[in-house]
């Protein structure tokens, strides 16, 4: 999927995938900071915004 | 082409005389040149309307789920391949289906013969690797290598990989280093340019769903653009919508897409649909050793798990 | 009548300027075919040989048009309330057409112009547009215009009719707004009146004696629908079918469409986009029921329209002018020309 995204022409970053347990809250905390910090960097998809104009 | 009708022929007649299927699957003589209309033939008398020749770019496997009896089908590479994929996906029973395997030798791309004359073709016959082909102002002799639709060019499994018999002696299988440069080529290019390349191929789609339709793992008694509660996907022009048709399409075609080009055999705008299912296909070869319809014994790779499946995109 | 004679070294000089006063719209070819589009300034029409893969149709009744919008901020007046989308009516011209293109919009306009309702979106698009067809010299292999009463040089429908003279289009001007836009462009070389009918009448014939492709309609009226509809022949035409819309989409008179809402943030609006009658769910009703359920339902659906219905309803000729575009682009090669002589010719069993 991420493949696919990346080859469309989406940023690789705007996909993320991680294992983590009901336990690892740290951890989930740190990836969900991780995905928006990348997020935030690439700006908004204007790609797959619908335009009806 | 050796199109072997001859041996097609008597091998239908043969079935259908023994009562031990209901129908032949096969293609028929078009009403136009380069073109040929898959057909059901279902008395023997009837089975010298089949014709087999560099034409016959539509799958076959489209035709064969969701019969009760049981049937014949005429087979290239490609369609077993999908007769594989059928079976493993419980769309049809192997005993349901008497397969009639043609080895290939290629068929011809008609975009790329049209390309060559102004105005229209009306004649088109070919004589082994020659095709002749004229319109009303200028006649071609064409070699066939030069105009196969590029699936064939890189096909490595022309030999059906399932039949009950072949209509003629197996032909030599391609070999390649590099299967996929059409892939490679849109890899390099930059994050826009990619997404440029992907709005140029669709920017004539008029969404008649054609290369969907002649898919033969297209199946789904509602494709998810059709669905309407809840609705995915816009059904308008909007190249959002185009775009998100396209590119899911082919996401449900991961591991299972054999390459046969019927999508792009199919679609009336001449949209190279295959831009779209070839990065999944190099994938599903790079990451999992999987070629799609080559064993019924085997699942895609999207459907099964195994602890050695690649898993550092997982973080 | 009014002919003119336009210069070739004049054209593009003439449709240029035409452009203060209209959009224009025309055939322009790509790598992949030649489609009828809207044309950028810097873009002319291709006045060639190409046939366009999709007809005129789209300039009068575009594949998605937005018809209505609402606003859904309660903050503003007449909010929810439907309003009609601004859309640009001004004069358009669409040039270097199939003759019989136009001949199909009047066709369609049985549908969407009647006595007790009118289309507006449709109604308008039409008012605003001048038709300059191309009078076919070299009819391609699946043109069978001459059959269906259209031809090459068909000027049902059309403003202007031009012919291809080498050098020069000789036009023939067929009516005010024929005559509007050729003065818009500046083309005002009128030629001899007679002379150019009798140049017209044998580029004419010339152009229907290359038409190879022939049907046979005659019958089609005396039949009933019943025994068309039980035929014995619909199973083994609709077999090869894939119920893709390409049929439907390429033909110059199929008009059917389906209306969509859409909604972004705080805009609403409705479109309605072609939809085409070999889709399932075109008849499928809101309980899951879809009385055309199965293929050959649908394939039948559409001959028995274009070849039965449409003549019994309006007794103006069959729903179709003949252009071949459907037998060219369909993926499996289904043949209205077959289907048509079927059809005429079948006799019950008993």
């Amino acid at each position: 999927m991420g493949n696919l995204l990346e080859h469309m022409g989406i940023e690789r970053d705007r996909l993320h995938f991680s294992w983590i347990s009901s336990a690892e809250a740290t951890k989930f905390v740190d990836v969900v900071k991780e995905i928006s910090d990348k997020v935030r960097a690439l700006g908004s998809n204007k790609k797959f915004e619908k335009d009806y104009n | 082409m050796d199109t072997c009708i001859e041996k097609i022929r008597e091998l239908s007649a043969d079935l259908l005389e023994k009562g031990e299927v209901t129908k032949v699957i096969g293609f028929a003589n078009g009403t136009i040149p380069m073109a040929t209309s898959p057909i059901a033939i279902k008395t023997k008398q009837d089975v010298d309307k089949l014709v087999f020749n560099s034409t016959c770019g539509l799958n076959l496997a489209n035709y064969v789920s969701g019969e009760k009896g049981k049937i014949a089908v005429i087979a290239k590479g490609c369609d077993s391949r999908n007769i594989v994929t059928h079976i493993v996906e419980n769309q049809i029973q192997r005993e349901q289906i008497y397969i009639i395997g043609v080895p290939c030798t290629g068929m011809v791309d008609k975009h790329k013969i049209a390309a060559l004359f102004e105005d229209e073709i009306i004649d088109f016959s070919e004589d082994g690797d020659t095709l002749m082909v004229s319109s009303l102002l200028n006649t071609q002799t064409l070699k066939k290598q030069d105009y196969l639709k590029d699936n064939c060019l890189y096909c490595t499994h022309k030999n059906p990989v399932l039949y009950d018999v072949l209509a003629k002696d197996p032909v030599e299988e391609q070999k390649f280093d590099n299967l996929f440069p059409d892939v490679d080529r849109i890899e390099a290019l930059d994050e826009d340019a990619k997404w440029q390349h992907f709005e140029n191929l669709t920017k004539n789609c008029i969404r008649c769903y054609a290369c969907r339709n002649a898919c033969p793992l297209c199946y789904c008694p509602t494709c998810f653009v059709d669905e309407s509660g809840p609705q995915w996907v816009g059904k308008g022009q909007n190249k959002t919508d185009v775009n998100t048709f396209h590119f899911l399409r082919a996401f449900h075609c991961a591991g299972r897409c054999t390459d046969c080009g019927a999508c792009v055999e199919a679609c009336p705008m001449g949209i190279n649909v295959r831009d779209f299912t070839r990065k999944l296909n190099k994938d599903s070869l790079e990451l999992f050793g999987w070629e799609a319809g080559l064993d019924v014994t085997k699942r895609p790779p999207l459907d099964t798990y195994r602890p050695e499946d690649p898993d550092d995109f997982i973080k | 009548m009014k002919f003119i004679s336009i210069d070739k070294n004049d054209w593009t000089r003439g449709i240029d300027k035409s452009r203060e006063k209209y959009q224009l719209f025309g055939p322009v070819k790509d790598e992949n075919g030649c489609l009828i589009k809207k044309l950028e300034p810097d873009v002319q029409p291709d006045m060639g040989l190409h046939e366009s893969v999709m007809s005129a149709k789209s300039v009068i009744f575009p594949q998605t048009e937005k018809i209505l919008n609402a606003s859904l901020d309660e903050s503003i007046e007449n909010h929810h309330i439907m309003q009609r989308a601004k859309t640009d009516y001004s004069p358009r011209a669409v040039l270097g057409i199939r003759p019989y293109d136009a001949k199909a919009m009047e066709l369609v306009k049985l549908n969407f112009d009647t006595k007790d309702f009118k289309d507006p979106y449709w109604c308008d698009a039409y008012e605003a547009t001048v038709f300059v067809g191309l009078g076919i010299t070299k009819p391609g292999p699946f043109d069978f215009s001459t059959s269906v009463g259209t031809g090459p040089f068909c000027e049902d429908g059309l403003d202007v009719l031009l012919a291809d003279l080498d050098d020069t289009y000789l036009a023939k001007i067929l009516s005010p707004k024929g005559e509007a836009y050729t003065a818009a462009c500046g083309f005002n070389a009128i030629v001899d009146e007679k002379e150019s009918q009798a140049l017209f009448d044998i580029l004419r014939k010339e152009a229907e004696k290359n038409i190879v492709s022939q049907v046979k309609i005659d019958k089609l009226k005396e039949k009933t629908i019943l025994e068309l509809h039980e035929a014995d022949f619909w199973d083994d035409i609709a077999f090869a079918c894939i119920n893709c819309g390409t049929c439907t989409y390429v033909c110059p008179t199929c008009w059917c469409f389906d209306i969509q809402d859409e909604t972004k943030q705080k805009q609403a609006s409705r479109f309605r986009n072609w939809d085409t009658c070999m889709s399932p769910l075109f008849t499928r009703h809101a309980t899951g029921h879809n009385p055309r359920g199965t293929k050959v339902q649908r394939v039948r659906q559409r001959f028995m329209h274009k070849l039965k219905y449409f003549l019994d309803k309006y007794d103006q000729g069959i729903m179709c002018v003949g252009c071949g575009r459907c037998v060219k682009s369909c993926p499996v090669n289904i043949d209205i020309r077959e289907v048509c002589h079927m059809m005429n010719s079948y006799e019950k069993q008993d």
